[in-house]
Parts: structure tokens; C-alpha cells; sequence
């Protein structure tokens, strides 16, 4: 039915918000073409050279291949862990549920300063030395509410009477869950994983802390916007958008479909 | 339930793995982080005795006041700049966009994935002396030269956060459109109810709650953020996370950068139970309209 409700006022603001929200970036996918080095306009022709120079660049390379595998362990340890959780949460009406929601789901609410410190002195005082390790363990930390979130979300929806049926008819638990539940939410948790790769794979805040001498790719761009004003961060920050932005069209794809358009999608 | 149904073993025990790694990974650090905010600083070490001293640094040291000071007000020219430009689009989303709703939600969303460090990136780009902005105030004549005031304040601090934080809060105050169906609205306006007596009296008694909450987050990430001011926060941008990060790295008086935090901590755990309270004072925080 349509809505007899207008507000140009409200329409006006809301075109204004998109184009600030977008054309800052526009700009630096824009120049991240450009033929030569300046990073203003007139804008004097496309060229790919920025995009041959980063690719030709070894720390470059190296710190992508960091945050794939730092983005895959963390989205899959997610994956088991939250998958175990969400259900064990979901189908529970154990009094632990309350205080466990508070343990998960405080990282959400915690800056990232605080929780990147906290893991730096507590790696320091277990002598843990500083690695790619100690990272992705921090971003398992900071992923794995925002992946509960929509995997909880998806199990309480779901209707558990089909496993009360299956677990009648003489299904064990194990198989209840990988026959009758699994099927049903495997969309949203594939979306979810890939919610916890592209937030692992672009996290800055923690990683700054709890890093050592290795490197990732957002803060191979810390670095880079630390030393110089180099034309080749805006290739860095394009593919970097990129990878998150493809990584959160399949999230949005698999868990919205269905659901239509769902609050838990947001941090 | 029949015993032959009933589950052998409470399936709460599957959240215990992960409830072990946030103990160890997040409760612990959490107790330690705080021990340390008591200890002293050594060579290379920190230990006991437990002592106030770094409190008292942290408190007796002049810069640190007037960066808090600047946190507090960056975060709330941030947090109120962002509520007040996403109710508007969140309304217009709910009520108005029509076919225009899903394209709209996917671009906010799409750039909300949008990496932090790329947008203080962007701004930074198009801000500077050389960037964009001046250079489109130069083509229209309004400027000879470029100006400088544009960039590394707190003015451009507060610019990025915002544009960091839109997305988030547009879909957050959407979503808590969601129970006001458009049917009440339009119930108002049929009974004589001018927009603004709508927003008054139907829209801010559902909104309340998501936009204090909105407000909320996006003041305490705002105010506890120290990336943004350290890259385009100039001299007069910068705000207490810098100094706590700085206390981490380059200082390295780590218990003077725990006491910092904690207390950052425990301010904003009052601003929170402020807001929480002033909600249910209000009775504004259990509403649910049924569609």
C-alpha cells in the first residue's frame, strides 16, 4: 500500500547525507587512477601506474597475504565457536544465559583503545611474544559478538519444533543439529562469517596495539599516511574497500534475503 | 516434555568454549589492565607496590585536562551532529523512500564497510590546502588562496567521526522506526496533527531510546577514538586517546595510561547509566507499538 506520508524536508537531507557519505570516497577511488601524482583536480587522465607500483611493492604483498590469513583464521575459529555458541545460547533456558550475554557482547560496547591495551599488557605480562598469533586473537575477541549477534538472532527465529520432531523420531543430537538446524540457518551463518572476515580483515584499532614488527594492511596504510603524502594509498585504500565491500555484499545477500532488512547488520 | 524428549545435556555447555577464550582473552586482560593502573612503572618492568600514583599523575598533569576537555567536547559536537542529520534520513528510509528504500540501505550499509583509516584518509584529501574544497572555493571565486583552517582541528576531528559514525546510526534509529507503523502517522496527520506536533507527540516517544542510545555510542567511541585526532586532529584537534596510546608507546608510563583509561572507562559508565535512567525516569525506554 502506498504511504500517504511525504517530507521533502526529511528527502533533501537524506540525498545530502549520501553524497556525504559517498563522495569522499569516490574521490580517492578516483584518484587512485590518475596519471599523475597530484591528488587534484583538473583530474588529467586514467592510468593504471599506481596500481603496477603497489603491486610491485613487497611490503605491499607481504602485508595483504598478513590480513588474508589473519582474516580467515579469525572468521572460521568465529565460525565454529559462535555457531556453538548462538545455539547453545538459543535453545537454553539455563540461568548462565544472562551473564554469558553480558561476557559476549561486551566487546561491542568497549572502545577498541581499551581493549587493544588490555590484551597488550595482559600478552606482556604472560611473556606472550607480539605476533600475527596475538592478533588474531584479539580479532576473534572483537568479531565474534557482531557474528553471535546474527547467528542468535537467526536460531531464535527459526522454529525449533522441527528438531523437537527429528529428536522424537530417534535423531541424536549430532544429527539433529547438522540435519535439521544447520540446513536452515546455513545463509546467515555463511553471511556472518563473512561479516567477521571483511571487520577482521579492515580493524586498525586493536591491531595497532597488539601487533609487533609485522605488519597488515591497514596498517601498512598507517604507516604509509604517517610518512608522506603518497598517491599510491589511494589504490591501497581502494582495493582495501574492495575486499571488505565484496566480503559484505555476500553478507548482505545471504542474511537479508529472507529476513529483510535487519538491525544486527550494524557494528 | 516427556523424558524420552528432553535433551540429555543442557546445550548452554556449547557456549562454554568460547565463554572460556572471552574469560582469558577479554575478562582477564580487562582485571589486569586495571591492576596495573595501580602499579609503578620500572625499567622495563611493571610491578607492585599498589599505589594511587598514577591516578595522581594522571589528574596533577595540566595537558591531560584540557585534552579531556576536547574529547568531551568533540564527542558530543560528533554525537549530536550524527543523531541530528540520521533521523531525518532514517524517517524518510521508513515512511517515504518507497522504492528507493533498498538501493538507499545498501549504499549506508555499503559505506559503512568503508575501512576507518580510508575515511580519515579521504578527508584529509579533500580538506587540505590542496585538496578538492579549496580548490572548488578557488574555481568559484569565494577564496584567492587556499585556506588553511579547514583541516587539523577540531572542526575536521569532528567531520570524520561523523562521517564514521552516519551509517551505523541511521540503520541503528531504522530499525527502531520499525514498531511505529506508518498507519499511526498517518492516523495523526488525518486527525489534524502538524508535523511538528507528529515528531512531539508519536515519533519521539518511540525514538527516544534509539537516539539517546545512538547518541551515546557515538559519543564514547568518539571521545575514546585516538586515530582520527592524531592523523588530522592538528595541535588543537587532539584528544585523551592520543595521550593514552602515547603513554603505551612512546612514553611508556603504562600505569599513568591505565589509570587514564580506567577513568575514561568509569566516566563513561556513569554517562550510560545516566542515559538509562533518564529513559526509564521518563518511561520512554519499554515502549513497543505493535504493527
Amino acid at each position: 500500500m502506498e504511504s500517504t506520508l511525504r517530507s521533502p524536508f526529511s528527502g533533501a537531507i537524506t540525498i545530502a547525507s549520501l553524497v556525504f557519505l559517498i563522495a569522499p570516497l569516490a574521490v580517492v577511488v578516483l584518484f587512485s587512477f590518475h596519471e599523475t601524482a597530484s591528488l587534484a583536480f583538473p583530474f588529467t587522465g586514467f592510468s593504471l601506474r599506481w596500481y603496477r607500483a603497489v603491486f610491485a611493492s613487497p611490503s605491499f604483498l607481504n602485508a595483504t597475504l598478513n590480513s588474508l590469513i589473519v582474516a580467515s583464521v579469525s572468521a572460521i575459529a568465529t565460525l565454529v565457536l559462535g555457531v556453538m555458541a548462538a545455539f547453545g545460547l538459543s535453545r537454553s533456558s539455563s540461568a548462565l544465559r544472562g551473564p554469558l550475554a553480558l561476557l559476549f557482547f561486551l566487546p561491542i560496547t568497549l572502545p577498541g583503545l581499551f581493549l587493544g591495551l588490555a590484551l597488550l599488557v595482559f600478552f606482556s605480562r604472560i611473556a606472550l611474544k607480539l605476533s600475527l598469533v596475538t592478533v588474531t586473537l584479539g580479532h576473534i575477541v572483537y568479531v565474534f559478538p557482531y557474528f553471535l549477534l546474527i547467528a542468535k538472532a537467526a536460531l531464535d527465529r527459526m522454529d525449533s519444533a522441527l528438531e523437537d520432531v527429528a529428536a522424537d523420531l530417534g535423531a541424536s543430537p549430532w544429527q539433529v543439529f547438522w540435519r535439521v538446524t544447520l540446513p536452515q540457518i546455513r545463509p546467515v551463518v555463511i553471511g556472518a562469517t563473512s561479516l567477521a572476515f571483511a571487520l577482521s580483515f579492515d580493524e586498525f584499532v586493536i591491531t595497532f596495539f597488539v601487533i609487533g614488527s609485522q605488519s597488515t594492511l591497514p596498517l601498512y596504510i598507517w604507516s604509509s599516511m604517517r610518512r608522506t603524502i603518497d598517491p599510491s594509498i589511494n589504490t591501497i585504500s581502494t582495493l582495501l574497500m574492495l575486499v571488505t565491500l565484496v566480503m559484505f555484499a555476500v553478507a548482505f545477500a545471504l542474511t537479508i534475503r529472507k529476513d529483510g532488512m535487519r538491525a544486527e547488520v550494524g557494528r | 516434555m516427556t523424558p524420552g524428549t528432553s535433551r540429555r545435556r543442557d546445550p548452554v555447555l556449547l557456549s562454554f568454549p568460547a565463554a572460556m577464550g572471552f574469560l582469558l582473552l577479554l575478562a582477564v586482560p580487562l582485571a589486569v589492565f586495571l591492576a596495573y593502573s595501580f602499579m609503578t612503572a620500572g625499567l622495563f618492568t611493571v610491578s607492585p607496590p599498589f599505589t594511587f600514583d598514577a591516578y595522581a599523575r594522571a589528574l596533577g598533569y595540566g595537558l591531560n585536562g584540557i585534552l579531556a576537555l576536547n574529547s568531551i567536547v568533540i564527542g558530543l559536537l560528533a554525537a549530536a551532529a550524527t543523531v541530528v542529520l540520521a533521523l531525518p534520513v532514517a524517517y524518510w528510509l521508513r515512511y517515504c523512500a518507497g522504492r528507493w528504500q533498498m538501493p538507499c540501505l545498501f549504499i549506508i550499509t555499503g559505506s559503512m564497510f568503508a575501512s576507518y583509516l580510508v575515511r580519515i584518509y579521504a578527508w584529509r584529501t579533500i580538506l587540505g590546502t590542496r585538496g578538492v574544497f579549496n580548490q572548488g572555493l578557488e574555481a568559484l571565486g569565494v577564496i584567492d588562496e587556499p585556506v588553511g583552517f579547514l583541516l587539523y582541528n577540531r572542526f575536521s576531528v569532528t567531520l570524520a567521526l561523523v562521517h564514521i559514525f552516519l551509517p551505523y546510526v541511521v540503520l541503528v534509529l531504522f530499525a527502531g522506526f520499525r514498531p511505529l507503523a506508518p498507519a499511526f502517522l498517518e492516523s495523526a496527520q488525518d486527525l489534524g496533527a502538524n508535523a511538528w506536533q507528529r515528531w512531539r507527540r508519536v515519533i519521539l516517544p518511540v525514538m527516544a531510546a534509539p537516539a539517546a542510545t545512538s547518541f551515546l555510542f557515538v559519543f564514547i567511541l568518539s571521545a575514546a577514538d585516538y586515530v582520527t585526532p592524531q592523523l588530522i586532529g592538528g595541535t588543537s584537534g587532539q584528544m585523551l586517546g592520543v595521550q593514552v596510546q602515547a603513554n603505551f608507546k612512546a612514553v611508556g608510563d603504562w600505569p599513568q595510561g591505565a589509570a587514564i583509561s580506567i577513568l575514561m572507562l568509569l566516566a563513561f559508565v556513569a554517562c550510560y547509566g545516566v542515559t538509562l535512567l533518564g529513559l526509564r525516569l521518563r518511561r520512554l525506554d519499554r515502549i513497543r507499538w505493535v504493527n
